[in-house]
């Protein structure tokens, strides 16, 4: 299938509801008074782009717009998660005090414009659709990230987050400048077929894809292109925080997943991908995965601010996430996306309870976590000890089930050095996830140390990104099911 | 005729000749009341001497953004006035959403307050 402008706005009701709710919010914001509408108007129309999206599943797969995108179950998977994700924000959002200085209006129609982004970045098949859809992403992020006024970390971390993102995006468009150069067109299939006929330079294609990665490095963490992450996560407001450490990420990998598989790999018997002849390209993701998990991990260890440190965390979870690329089989693939849901539920539940205390607080260090157990807040702290330990990948939660999947990829693909480091980094991290359970529920309060209070718009939120995480750490046969079905790349 | 060129070699010289003259003209019968602000060269509002490293309003900086936006538009009017015959009504309804689009986004600005300059 391969369809003309026209034809293809049939299969493109998700993108249109949600750009239409875009244009409504700036319209709404304009003329309305009461902003506290903005928030549930954008939650509805994310649902309506949802149901839109669910309904495109079991229709034709193929290209849109003159193969610009691509229909089929992979991209329909992402607009889930993506959309998925920016719902659980928006409610976060809702409860947030620190959202409430920001200009509503604003802040709800650029979240749901970057959700647009993750769209395309997980949908397009051409390198112009690819690069637009990251910088898309990428302004929004920006644009989210500063959005705290007079508030000089906010306005730090977005400045180096467009810097950092100016110089990543721009290796990544001269990485695709020698692809074209190369094959002479800018089409995922056509690229694919010269490059497999083997008369390009090994060396010139080795040194493209690693100009292309600094751009998807840079949205998915991986060292050596995760520098802005910590002091981004640290300065962001914490529901934009949780945004990007989730959204952001999974559409870096969506985005990866699509060039280095469908775009240059050949699809071979058995759900075995053939990468390009000569070049050494998965065992470099070897080492850059390696290398991305022990860093997060060992920074992770000394940090004192909690944003912070899940940042590092997030780094570390990055790294696990791309050991299923490394062994260039479906296998992994699959283990990736089902990290992707898994990661999403507890890294959101993380952050939601960093929102909950720095509401009661004011604050986001270790110490403002001091016995709150004991000071009103016994069900947060329950929950975050469940996301931590999820996060740190203990039976009988949702990250054990990840990472186990994650781990037997990667064994039996024989990359047994690399399943031995990821053991070690996953012992590693314990530490710092139980070091905040520590402080939680065996250090006692000080008489200084306030009195932490939900809001009744929080409460059942928790509960919602709480109970998956247990169970799909006990049943997890249906969320399999959907990765697994969710792995049909169209090709051709 | 000559050679084809030649016209476009008298648009210069036409060109040439409008401009000297109204050069001499203005200087000939235009009235003359210099102040210092006047004689000064023209650099859109900024001081044209002085330290190149001084604090200037970032008001410049919004209306150079706002321009960029609104002018890029019409690069995509151009190819789209030119081949309006043959993309027919699906062409207007496409280039009507386009600019509905970008009529939002000048009612947004100006009633944020963007383009009044106190």
């Amino acid at each position: 299938m391969d369809l003309t402008n026209l034809e293809s706005l049939k299969y493109f009701y998700p993108e249109i509801i949600l750009s239409g709710t875009v244009l409504l919010l700036v319209i709404l914001d304009l003329v309305i008074q009461n902003k506290r509408v903005l928030a549930p108007f954008a939650a509805l129309g994310c649902l309506l782009s949802l149901g839109a999206t669910l309904q495109l599943y079991g229709t034709s797969e193929g290209w849109l717009f003159h193969r610009m995108v691509v229909l089929d179950n992979f991209s329909l998977f992402f607009k889930v998660v993506s959309l998925l994700a920016v719902l659980l924000v928006i409610w976060m959002s809702v409860g947030c005090h620190e959202i409430r200085q920001i200009y509503q209006g604003e802040y709800y129609t650029v979240l749901l414009a970057s959700t647009l982004g993750m769209f395309f970045m997980a949908s397009s098949t051409n390198l112009l659709m690819a690069y637009l859809s990251l910088e898309l992403v990428s302004l929004t992020s920006y644009i989210l990230t500063g959005s705290l006024h007079h508030n000089r970390r906010s306005s730090e971390a977005a400045l180096k987050y467009l810097i950092y993102g100016g110089v990543a995006s721009g290796s990544m468009i001269y990485g695709m400048s020698w692809i074209f150069g190369m094959t002479g067109s800018l089409d995922y299939a056509v690229i694919r077929e010269v490059l497999h006929q083997g008369e390009a330079n090994r060396l010139t294609l080795f040194m493209a894809f690693l100009f292309i990665l600094s751009g998807f490095g840079y949205k998915a963490v991986f060292v050596p292109f995760h520098m802005w992450s910590p002091d981004v996560y640290e300065g962001a407001p914490t529901p934009i925080t949780a945004f990007l450490s989730v959204g952001s990420n999974a559409a870096g990998v969506a985005i990866m997943i699509r060039f280095f598989f469908p775009a240059v790999s050949h699809l071979g018997e058995g759900g075995n991908w053939d990468f390009i002849p000569g070049v050494e390209w998965p065992h470099f993701l070897l080492m850059v995965s390696m290398v991305t998990m022990t860093l997060g991990n060992l920074c992770a260890l000394g940090q004192q601010n909690v944003k912070r440190l899940l940042a590092y965390s997030g780094i570390a979870h990055a790294g696990y996430i791309l050991m299923g690329l490394v062994v260039l089989n479906n296998i992994g693939l699959r283990a990736m996306l089902f990290y992707i849901v898994v990661y999403l539920i507890m890294n959101l539940g993380a952050f939601l309870v960093v929102i909950i205390v720095s509401n009661a607080t004011g604050r986001e260090d270790i110490e403002a976590y001091r016995g709150l157990a004991w000071r009103g807040a016994a069900v947060p702290a329950t929950c975050m000890a469940i996301f931590l330990f999820s996060l740190a990948g203990l039976p009988p939660l949702a990250g054990f089930v990840g990472k186990f999947f994650l781990f037997a990829a990667v064994i039996k693909g024989e990359f047994y050095f690399l399943a031995v480091v990821a053991i070690i980094n996953s012992v590693i991290s314990l530490y710092y996830y139980a070091l905040i359970v520590k402080t939680m529920f065996l250090d006692f309060p000080e008489p200084t140390d306030q009195e932490v209070a939900m809001t009744p718009t929080v409460f059942p939120l928790l509960l919602i990104l709480a109970i998956p995480t247990v169970f799909f750490g006990i049943y997890w046969g249906p969320l399999f099911h959907y990765t697994n079905q969710s792995l049909g790349f169209f090709i051709k | 005729m000559t050679h084809p060129y030649f016209p476009v070699l008298m648009i210069f010289l036409f060109a040439g000749v409008i401009v000297v003259s109204f050069l001499f003209i203005a200087q000939l019968v235009g009235p003359k009341r210099p102040n210092p602000i006047k004689s000064e060269p023209f650099e859109s509002g900024n001081p044209p001497k002085g330290d190149a490293r001084i604090r200037f309003s970032v008001k410049f900086y919004m209306v150079a953004m706002l321009f960029l936006i609104f002018d890029l538009e019409v690069v995509f009017l151009y190819p789209w006035a030119i081949l309006f015959r043959r993309l027919g009504l699906f062409g207007l309804v496409e280039m009507g959403i386009f600019l509905s689009v970008l009529i939002i986004g000048f009612i947004y600005v100006w009633r944020k307050g963007a383009l009044e300059w106190e």
